[in-house]
């Protein structure tokens, strides 16, 4: 942030006297008005720095490294220890037990849970992107289901006029057979009462008849006198005796 | 640095500047704030996930007006957790052992409780005096009684906390102590202690994560009684 900004001020405010000139901001682009402000921000990086024995960064073992080797920071690490024992800068008292046994607990549960903490964080992490990721797709899936949809009733519309054609010819069907039904009906109807008509002159003629037959049948026998009656029957038995006489023969 | 069993305890100071206020707000600076990130590094999502916990157990039995009271209460939380274990590291301070300041957090907020319970609804919160069902000859006395407890809420809160941390922080001083003095004339004895002590560390931290919970908790319950 200690950017010099003097020399860069415009000739304008050079020409002012020093004092002035000192205590003036001198800006030749106004702050955070432009996209830098508000553009995305950067990828954070994948894994944390490299770190040793849990505390201890990897680049101060590298620093190390071209002048002392690998073991540099570990004699280091034991000199300064060793210095500050002896000359008693650091006192071993009850404390020095103390952070001891805290420092046991603390290790032994890192090295214990750690990982299983780890493990549970970036479970959180995944489960939330998976949501995400879940929503995108089935947004997708919803999108092209809806695209083979609209596909299907591009190809339906196609064949519409045969499904009219089709739909036309089964009711032209439907009102030639419901008009043959209703002729027939006509027609049996008609039958029927000619049938009628036919069979009430049948029977007047029948009866005229029978009545014609009956009425010459009863004058008839009426006509017949005794006299007549007697000879008829001499006749009939004379010529059945005759009959017999030939029948006699024939045998 | 020869330190008597009382160093720890005093209010730590830097050539006459008294550090007090720096030790009680150094666990602030251990809570990363949440970036502008959907996706956050694995501390920040622990911390989100755990203040979650907190304040969803918290907020649960209390009803809608109860909410107002999430922010002091988590951050109280969070607060007396990291102040209690970071207490447990050597040659720290632990503010929470000083009487003063915890009856100076106990104290307000359990006022708060009782005034909005006398103020919303005065008579359910003096009813909160007499328990149901007891005989009517003992209510004069067990008013009397309610009303003591009552009283001594905020004293005990902040006792409690206090006693608790001092008592653990004394014993872990003690034994340790006594770790060193044996170690020289007798070992065996020396690593026995040193086991006790290791046992008495484990019970210190879940000591310290305990006290605070129950503290919030104790204060949550008045505040559900009043609410």
């Amino acid at each position: 942030l200690t950017r010099s900004l003097v020399p860069s001020a415009p000739a304008a405010l050079r020409a002012l006297p020093p004092p002035v000139a000192v205590g003036v901001l001198h800006t030749t682009r106004p702050l955070h008005t432009t996209q830098q402000s508000l553009a995305p921000l950067p990828p954070l990086p994948e894994k944390g720095g490299e770190v040793r024995h849990g505390l201890i960064p990897e680049e101060f073992f590298q620093f190390l490294y071209p002048k002392t080797g690998v073991t540099g920071p570990y004699m280091l690490g034991t000199g300064l220890l060793l210095y500050f024992l002896s000359k008693e800068i650091y006192v071993i008292n009850h404390e020095t037990v103390a952070a001891a046994c805290i420092l046991t607990v603390i290790i032994y549960g890192i090295k214990k849970f750690g990982a299983d903490v780890a493990a549970f964080a970036d479970k959180l992490n995944e489960e939330k992107m998976a949501a995400a990721v879940a929503m995108k797709n089935e947004a997708i899936q919803t999108l092209q289901t809806a695209i083979e949809e609209e596909k299907k009733e591009q190809w339906r519309v196609e064949g519409r006029s045969f499904l009219f054609d089709a739909k036309r010819n089964n009711i032209a069907m439907l009102l030639e057979t419901n008009y043959r039904e209703r002729l027939l009906m006509v027609y049996n109807e008609v039958k029927k009462r000619l049938d009628y008509q036919v069979a009430m002159q049948n029977l007047r003629r029948q009866k005229e008849q029978e009545h014609m037959i009956q009425w010459v049948e009863k004058n008839v026998v009426q006509s017949i006198t005794p006299q007549q009656q007697k000879e008829s029957i001499a006749k009939c038995i004379l010529d059945l005796k005759a009959l017999s006489k030939s029948a006699h023969a024939a045998v | 640095m020869n330190l008597s069993f009382f160093d720890q305890f005093s209010s730590p100071t830097l050539l006459g500047i008294p550090l007090i206020l720096i030790a009680m707000v150094f666990p602030a600076l251990l809570l990363p704030s949440p970036g502008n990130r959907w996706i956050n590094n694995r501390l920040s999502t622990l911390q989100l996930w755990f203040i979650n916990l907190i304040t969803k157990q918290l907020m649960i039995p209390l009803d809608k007006k109860g909410h107002k009271w999430a922010l002091i209460l988590t951050s109280l939380m969070m607060f007396l957790l990291l102040t209690n274990l970071l207490g447990l590291l050597p040659y720290t301070f632990t503010p929470t052992t000083q009487l003063s300041m915890n009856l100076a957090l106990a104290f307000p907020l359990w006022l708060a409780t009782l005034l909005t319970g006398l103020r919303n609804q005065p008579s359910v919160s003096l009813g909160h005096l007499l328990p149901e069902g007891t005989p009517t000859l003992l209510i004069p006395a067990l008013i009397l009684i309610e009303t003591t407890s009552l009283l001594i809420r905020p004293l005990a809160l902040g006792v409690r906390l206090t006693a608790n941390l001092t008592a653990g922080h004394l014993l872990i001083q003690l034994i340790s102590t006594a770790t060193t003095t044996l170690m020289t004339t007798m070992p065996v004895v020396s690593l026995l202690t040193l086991a006790v002590l290791l046992l008495l560390t484990i019970l210190e931290v879940a000591v310290a994560m305990i006290q605070a919970y129950v503290f919030v908790l104790l204060l949550s319950l008045y505040l559900q009684e009043n609410i």
